[in-house]
């Protein structure tokens, strides 16, 4: 039963395994998933804690649709404080892990402390055992979970890479051959507890409230879903589709966003020779995952910017190679295509020295140096060591105040969209719980310069502004985009059929209060359902207050203010200061946060007082 | 006569169709007690469905001592009430057709001729169709890639 999974809480220090209850009044009001990890995180854990000490928590959370019939419900929130920004680190990810750990009766693990040698958490049916990782510990992502299954069975595997076992500060969490939990450092924290992986197996299938029902409204859904021009799209490339629209109008980050347009032989199209079969997540009728000619799966609309366009790479097959490289080792693509753009858009300006580069000079487009740098940065080997320390490596790259580093808060901006020209998407990734994310709050459907203006009031409420470069509405719909993608990872359903990422015919939240019936019984009104996304929200910026963050963290990197973008539609667009206050403070005051962004004491304790 | 077609080139892996069997037949949702079972891995890189096939002079129907399979029309229909759960079907089957998992076993009934996973697949890779010269002929390019395998 869907309402009966379990909380096991891990002690790696004590060896300790503690199996709890989850009271049903904390479920319905956040749902599970992102929502009820950032509340564990936010209660549990310490004043001042080092993300990489074994005092820091880590958090793996299923949702309340996860390894149900509802689509695209296989996916967890992995959150803890971030090793990368020091703030919030909270990442999701799709595949067959969540559901496993579900169907082996726990919805979610809280593991503290550090394990005194490598180790795995072996889960089966009620049962969580800590076991020697001597096997597993030094492999690749690919070849460790191989192992696994051949120890253990047809174990689902959540994981680091190498770049985790050596606290590269945005490593990520990886199941399956790409499937990630990418953002902010948490695979780097499973390498500080010398945790290897979650390895998991169970037999227990979830029971719902009212299953014809369910059988029913999921066909209907299907049928929903199917309609949208951007389903079949999406399926046949994935996330490519989208380069060449925002190409086309100078969005696409290339070189360290020293230019923003970049080569139209990187369309969708021309990645068809190298794609062997489009495959899906559990549950999920649109398949975006791309199975390549090149023994590994993607690229990734992020991975075809921030590995291609953002370091020079003008190939589809080098590129692909570089992205199938950085799964196999852990990194997370955003991040590892952000810092490597950073250091050559340095080197070019004269401000590194070859010594650190390890006498290399650094090009833009050499696939063989990209490789073994990024190799290197996993091992923490001579240049790779000062670029695996992420942001800190500020100072020694010569950029000390991080003016040529496009990310907010310490984390790189994932979203391979240069934000100059769409004024929406710069407000989405400065105030992004996360740092620079697309996948907070991008409001996709500004790109679509032409719907209707009748039609985006229908979705997002009076107040929309069509144009993209107006300041004006754009809060409105970021905040709305922040809530129902929050609400949906609190469900863990894929924002790939939410409402308004992708496409306006995706799961709104009418759909959702249908499906929580379905699986709960209970009888929520769609606003009480977008209430567990919005606690979310102001639960989130309650973490991040309390590690000291301030609303001068809500900024954009430098460039995005300074640098006018220098090509195509957007040429000339930059982010006016003034105007990206203002449009901040209506965002702060459409939260009900007080001007400086923080949220009101009676919130507050309203949110401590749920329990 | 109607049976259920599986074509695992167009599989994405996705288990929904066992999900919806699980969930009608099994009061779950459970991918592992599917009638239809998504054999995937990700490694190795396949997802294949495994399905009752419907046989004609079908091995589970010879093996069953209790005579609780039959063949009835298109269906090779299993009585639950006689069934003893000796799970020799499951053995006998060469096509992986029948299992059994915890104790139960499970074997496709093609929904009474409407069968749910094919409504609830998003790709075409399974369908209820009259047999073909097109299927008959898939079936034996399918027959040779295996054994060259």
């Amino acid at each position: 039963m869907v309402l009966k999974s379990k909380l096991g809480i891990v002690d790696l220090t004590k060896e300790k395994v503690l199996i709890q209850e989850v009271p049903q009044s904390l479920r319905k009001a956040l749902f599970g998933g992102r929502g009820m990890n950032v509340y564990y995180l936010l209660k549990m854990l310490g004043e001042n804690v080092d993300p990489l000490s074994p005092d820091n928590l880590l958090i793996f959370g299923t949702g309340l649709m996860t390894g149900t019939m509802a689509p695209s419900s296989g996916r967890f929130s992995t959150t803890a404080k971030s090793p990368e920004s020091g703030f919030l680190g909270d990442t999701n990810c799709g595949g067959f892990f969540a559901p496993e750990l579900k169907y082996a009766g726990f919805e979610r693990l809280i593991i503290k402390g550090k394990a005194k040698r490598p180790s795995i958490l072996h889960v089966t049916d009620n049962s969580i055992e800590i076991k020697d990782a001597k096997d597993y510990w030094g492999q690749d992502t690919t070849e460790a979970q191989k192992r696994m299954r051949k120890d253990l069975g047809p174990v689902e595997m959540a994981l680091c890479g190498t770049a985790g076992e050596n606290l590269v500060r945005y490593a990520c969490v990886r199941t399956g051959i790409k499937n990630a939990g990418g953002r902010t450092g948490l695979g780097c924290v499973m390498g500080s507890k010398n945790l290897k992986a979650v390895a998991a197996y169970g037999t227990q299938g979830l029971e719902v409230a009212y299953p014809e029902r369910m059988i029913q409204k999921v066909q209907e859904l299907k049928d929903y879903l199917m309609s949208a021009k951007i389903t079949p799209i999406l399926g046949s490339v994935g996330t490519l589709l989208l380069y060449e629209v925002s190409n086309a109008f100078g969005g696409i980050r290339t070189k360290n966003s020293t230019l923003n347009a970049w080569r139209d032989d990187l369309n969708a199209a021309f990645a068809h020779p190298y794609i062997e079969k489009m495959i899906a997540c559990q549950g999920c009728f649109v398949h975006c995952r791309h199975r390549n000619t090149f023994d590994g799966e993607g690229p990734e609309y992020t991975t075809l910017v921030l590995l291609g366009a953002n370091i020079g790479m003008e190939k589809y097959p080098e590129i692909i190679k570089l992205g199938n490289l950085v799964n196999e080792l852990g990194l997370d693509v955003s991040s590892t295509g952000t810092y490597l753009a950073w250091a050559i858009d340095l080197y070019q300006q004269g401000k590194l020295d070859k010594k650190l580069t390890d006498g290399e000079e650094l090009h833009w487009g050499d696939y063989d140096q990209a490789e073994r740098i990024i190799r290197k940065i996993a091992k923490r080997e001579g240049f790779g060591a000062v670029l695996a320390e992420g942001n800190r490596a500020a100072a020694k790259l010569g950029d000390p105040n991080k003016d040529y580093l496009i990310a907010c808060k310490g984390i790189p901006q994932s979203d391979p969209h240069d934000v100059r020209y769409m004024k929406a998407f710069s407000l989405g990734i400065a105030t992004s719980s996360r740092g620079a994310d697309h996948l907070r709050s991008r409001p996709t459907l500004e790109i679509f310069f032409k719907l209707p203006l009748e039609f985006k009031e229908k979705i997002f409420g009076k107040g929309v502004v069509l144009d993209p470069t107006s300041y004006e509405g754009k809060a409105l719909v970021v905040t709305w985009s922040e809530r129902i993608f929050a609400t949906i990872d609190c469900l863990e359903m894929c924002k790939f059929i939410c409402h308004g990422f992708n496409s306006p015919h995706y799961t709104d939240y009418k759909w959702m209060k249908e499906l929580i019936y379905c699986v709960t019984g209970w009888e929520l009104s769609e606003k009480e359902v977008s209430e567990a996304g919005r606690r979310t929200v102001d639960l989130e910026r309650m973490f991040n207050m309390k590690q000291g963050m301030t609303m001068a963290d809500d900024t954009l990197p430098r460039r995005y203010f300074d640098d006018p973008a220098p090509l195509g539609t957007a040429k000339g667009h930059h982010i006016d200061r003034e105007k990206f206050a203002k449009m901040r403070e209506e965002f702060y005051d459409l939260h009900g946060w007080s001007k400086e962004g923080k949220v009101s004491e009676a919130r507050r304790k309203e949110l401590e007082a749920i329990e | 006569m109607k049976y259920l077609y599986a074509y695992p080139e167009k599989c994405s892996g996705c288990r929904m169709c066992s999900i919806a069997c699980s969930l009608k037949h099994q009061g779950q949702c459970n991918p592992k007690m599917g009638a239809i079972n998504v054999v995937r891995d990700e490694f190795e890189k396949y997802e294949i469905q495994f399905v009752c096939l419907q046989c004609d002079d079908a091995e589970c129907v010879r093996v069953c001592t209790k005579k609780a399979l039959k063949k009835e029309g298109n269906v090779v229909k299993r009585d639950e009430k006689k069934c003893i759960r000796c799970r020799m079907c499951v053995i006998a089957c060469p096509y992986a057709g029948v299992h059994s998992f915890k104790g139960k076993i499970i074997k496709c009934d093609t929904c009474d001729g409407d069968p749910l996973c094919v409504k609830v697949c998003s790709t075409g890779a399974l369908k209820y169709e009259e047999e073909t010269i097109e299927i008959i002929e898939r079936r034996k390019a399918l027959a040779k890639a295996v054994l060259k395998k």
